[in-house]
């Protein structure tokens, strides 16, 4: 029984030169303790869709058709304040940039503290000590002194901590981690990924990591979505699509590593940049940079094929499934 | 926090310093004391004799040390008009002056901030577009035809209130308040609408915007995304950090406040600094020119370092205490 | 300057413009405004600085709708008798005047400070800006009152009558740099940190030549947001300082000291005097913000506004 089920989301933003689809027919779930990563380049609707499950999209797009179930409830439809219930509490959510995550004129305490107070009543000495119990769980040196500083006063490692810290708080069932190292040096990604890794096998949390770094959906995630151009292309086992990946774009990504390269020679690249939704190509949106398009591939939007735990959108991939 | 009033009041210093000499030099180059003190039919010689007594031919140097030792003991000449000390004079004024802005700054602070935050937190409601029309003919307004058109309206045709004047006064400790008398009141309001008349649109608007931009924010987002109360995410998370850049703009605008006060009060010929001022220039009355603008000079210096204070207070991340990481 | 004007004419600047009716009616009412009060000389009946054509006799005329009206001045007379029509076009001219050339003034002094401010640094830098926080603190109109006052009481009357339009172009054009200064130095700052003027500097292009080519284009549309807005608190400037007699003299009347000249009969029934150019003056500042804030939307959409 999925926790999470999302079924033909599609979210959609009016503007003035007209309507943008920005997710379409997106369906994925989430069992309970399963990490599930989200892959793609920017501007594929990966943040659109994480937003989408918490109905959180900036105004003013909207969810425009489909269902997010959750416990039950369709997350799409709830009021304000049954979703106040929901967020932050049973789905938390961590972004990228700890810096603009964290507001600069509380302190860290206040941020915790208030996160607390939101969703269970509990004396506020009570919530101070369960949020510096927090901090040190995260491995923040010296909680009890941290607790009361402003987050300019932290390193961006520490934040992110911090923020993960705030996550966890109210033990929630589901973390939507969007990009939660991008921001960060690259010597300390490493380590705070293990940390929420080891956070979320120890307290049971299911995650959804979205990233376009295919690296470290290979090491974290147990099943990935490709997403591009606001729809899902493949679907699988993440060990599976990284060592056997049936549509070409996911091929392109991941021959486009540095470890794929022979030294010496270019970077593999994925010709042409990724559409701007405004302007999605017919049929196939990805015909234009494909090396294996064909003349259907042109007109029709391709439907998933696939088996048991996989599938894939491309007529091409399906020929072969098929021979 | 002391490295910081230390710097801040070094500028001051400065301001005050350049100040001074501005209103000397000017004092030198205006209006002629020995006009007022003797008629025409003194000779060439005696006035030369006269100007030597009163060291009015030493060195510029010495005569603004002279001008210094005197300004800091709170002497800065008599008035030729009012024949008394220039300070006694401005100083007896300063207290209508300083009401009418109290006013007005009640009437900006109360209307916009309720305002600004309920058009930023509703853009699409009909209350907001009404606001945001209101408020671009508002500063397209002169806040001495708002006078005017104040008296007009309320004093000649509807005869509700006063036009001219500050009414009963009462005196508390040698402090002469218009605020305890209900006439005194009454006198007030007209005055305090039309000073408050062309800022309160521009602050309405203020408010409005920088909260927009930060209810965009990252943070604004993590807060809904905690599940946090709308009222708090609004008047806390997003309230205190468009307070920064409003408190900014606040600071500056209690110069054009100051200015805008001489014209309100000439209009309602409210008996203030202001009014004073612009007689004194008229009259060439240079001792009390001089006073005022030492005077509001002095006001300045005060009221933006405690605005600055009053931002590191409220800014954390301005090192006013010296926090350690 | 044809690539400019095509460039121009295929923009979403002109795109948005034609589909703003607010923006074209204002557009078209300044247009207006600025039209007939230039061709003042032209379309007034009469000229309000040639004593011959005052009549003492004609003064405080009421509109010509009103029961003593007389058709020759539509709007009434003044205290000396002057067409209140005629001497509000050539008040208007003087009002757009000063402001146009009060900003031109501003713009120049701020752009060249704030571009050497951003792009030096330093010393020269931190001087610049610490000037231009007491500069703005000090309020342009406080400035100007003061800086007129002493004017006006060293020199006298005559002297100052004849420099006045001078003067007041001067003070308000000086007194306002700051707002320039910091946005060019802002925008300064920005391009600085992009990579293509490190690119163009190991090109080799001289320092100005970065400075006028590159940067100077990008910094253009904040530019032209705040001239819009500061040529209509310079026109406000003014005619508060004519209100308060510090400004354009009684001969010479601007629409401030026309309202000032009226303000004392409007108790006592003369209303039209002050009335028509406070009815004018609130028109023209107010096309001039509506503009200036519907470029703001159009140049800056750093927020989606519904």
């Amino acid at each position: 029984m999925p926790l999470l089920e999302v079924r033909n989301l599609e979210v959609k933003f009016p503007l003035r030169q007209g309507e943008l689809v920005a997710l379409r027919d997106v369906s994925f779930s989430l069992d309970p303790g399963e990490r599930l990563g989200i892959v793609g380049e920017s501007g594929a609707g990966k943040s659109v869709a994480a937003f989408a499950i918490l109905n959180l999209i900036g105004r003013p797009g909207y969810i425009s058709g489909g269902e997010v179930l959750f416990e039950g409830q369709n997350l799409a439809k709830l009021s304000p304040a049954e979703m106040r219930r929901i967020r932050g509490n049973r789905i938390s959510m961590i972004f990228q940039d700890p810096m603009m995550t964290l507001n600069p004129v509380l302190t860290i305490g206040t941020q915790m503290i208030e996160c607390l107070q939101a969703h269970r009543r509990i004396s506020p000495a009570a919530a101070r000590k369960l949020a510096i119990e927090k901090l040190r769980s995260v491995s923040i040196p010296a909680p009890e002194a941290r607790i009361d500083q402003y987050p300019h006063e932290l390193s961006g490692g520490m934040r992110q901590r911090v923020v993960i810290a705030i996550a966890l708080l109210t033990d929630p069932s589901v973390i939507i981690a969007d990009e939660p190292t991008t921001a960060l040096d690259v010597t300390i990604q490493a380590e705070i990924m293990e940390l929420l890794l080891a956070l979320c096998e120890n307290n049971d949390v299911s995650l959804i990591l979205i990233t376009h770094d295919l690296g470290v959906v290979s090491q974290v995630t147990r099943r990935a979505i490709v997403m591009y151009a606001g729809r899902i292309v493949e679907e699988g086992p993440t060990r599976e699509i990284i060592a056997n990946a049936r549509h070409p774009y996911t091929l392109g990504l991941i021959n486009a590593l540095p470890e794929r390269t022979t030294p010496g020679q270019p970077l593999n690249q994925i010709p042409g940049v990724m559409p701007s939704l405004m302007d999605i190509p017919a049929g196939c949106a990805f015909h234009p940079r494909c090396s294996h398009s064909m003349e259907v591939c042109r007109c029709q939007v391709p439907t998933y094929t696939g088996g048991a735990n996989f599938r894939v959108a491309c007529h091409w991939a399906a020929g072969r499934e098929q021979q | 926090m002391i490295a910081f009033l230390i710097r801040r009041l070094g500028q001051a210093l400065v301001v005050m310093l350049i100040i001074s000499l501005l209103s000397f030099s000017i004092q030198d180059n205006l209006g002629d004391p020995l006009r007022e003190l003797v008629g025409q039919s003194v000779s060439e010689a005696e006035r030369q004799a006269l100007r030597d007594t009163m060291g009015l031919n030493d060195p510029f140097a010495v005569q603004y040390w002279r001008f210094l030792k005197k300004a800091l003991r709170g002497d800065l000449g008599d008035s030729y008009f009012f024949k008394k000390p220039a300070l006694e004079v401005i100083l007896e004024k300063l207290p209508a002056t300083l009401e009418l802005v109290f006013g007005a700054t009640l009437i900006i602070l109360f209307l916009s901030f309720p305002i600004g935050v309920y058009c930023a937190i509703n853009p699409r409601s009909w209350f907001t577009k009404v606001m945001m029309g209101l408020s671009i003919v508002g500063i397209s307004i002169p806040v001495f035809l708002t006078a005017i058109m104040l008296i007009y309206l309320f004093s000649i045709q509807l005869g509700w209130l006063p036009s001219f004047g500050r009414g009963a006064t009462t005196m508390i400790w040698g402090y002469e308040t218009g605020l305890l008398t209900v006439d005194g009141l009454r006198h007030l309001i007209l005055p305090s609408i039309a000073l408050s008349s062309i800022m309160l649109p521009l602050f309405i608007r203020l408010i409005r915007s920088e909260m927009m931009e930060v209810l965009e924010q990252d943070y604004i987002r993590f807060a809904w995304a905690k599940g946090l109360n709308r009222h708090r995410i609004w008047f806390l998370h997003a309230l205190k950090n468009t307070l920064l850049p409003v408190i900014t703009v606040g600071g500056v605008q209690i110069g054009t406040m100051i200015a805008y006060t001489i014209l309100t009060e000439t209009v309602f010929q409210w008996p203030g600094m202001g009014f004073l001022f612009l007689e004194a220039v008229n009259r060439v009355d240079t001792p009390l020119i001089i006073a005022y603008l030492i005077v509001v000079g002095l006001i300045f210096v005060v009221t933006n370092t405690l605005v600055d204070l009053i931002y590191g207070a409220v800014n954390p991340t301005v090192k006013l205490a010296g926090r350690q990481a | 300057m044809s690539r400019y004007w095509t460039l121009f004419m295929g923009s979403a600047f002109l795109y948005r413009f034609l589909r703003d009716k607010v923006v074209i009616v204002s557009f078209s009412m300044l247009l207006l405004l600025v039209v007939i009060s230039f061709s003042a000389p032209l379309i007034a009946p009469f000229d309000p600085y040639d004593p011959t054509q005052i009549d003492i006799m004609d003064s405080d005329v009421p509109p010509v709708w009103q029961a003593d009206g007389d058709a020759r001045f539509i709007l009434g007379t003044d205290a000396q008798g002057r067409d209140m029509w005629s001497t509000m076009l050539y008040g208007t001219r003087i009002s757009v005047t000063i402001g146009l050339f009060a900003v031109l003034l501003q713009s120049i002094l701020g752009i060249a400070l704030g571009l050497a401010a951003g792009y030096f640094g330093g010393r020269l830098d931190s001087f610049l800006m610490r000037l231009a926080d007491i500069q703005l603190s000090f309020s342009t109109l406080m400035v100007a009152i003061v800086v007129l006052a002493i004017f006006q009481a060293s020199f006298g009357t005559e002297l100052y009558n004849d420099l006045a339009i001078f003067m007041l172009i001067m003070v308000i054009g000086i007194a306002e740099w700051p707002q320039y200064a910091r946005t060019v130095r802002a925008s300064v700052l920005a391009e600085k940190k992009k990579e293509y003027v490190d690119a163009v500097r190991v090109i080799g292009l001289s320092r100005r030549r970065i400075m006028f080519r590159h940067i100077l284009p990008n910094t253009l549309s904040p530019i032209l947001v705040i001239s819009t807005v500061q040529v209509a608190n310079a026109i406000m400037s003014e005619a508060a300082l004519s209100f308060l007699g510090l400004g354009m003299p009684v001969n010479q009347p601007s629409l401030g000291s026309l309202i000032n000249s009226g303000f004392e009969y409007i108790l006592s029934g003369s209303w039209w005097i002050t009335t028509f150019p406070a009815l004018l003056l609130i028109m023209l500042v107010l096309v001039i913000n509506l503009l200036g804030d519907w470029m703001r939307d159009v140049l800056n959409p750093k927020l989606y506004k519904d």
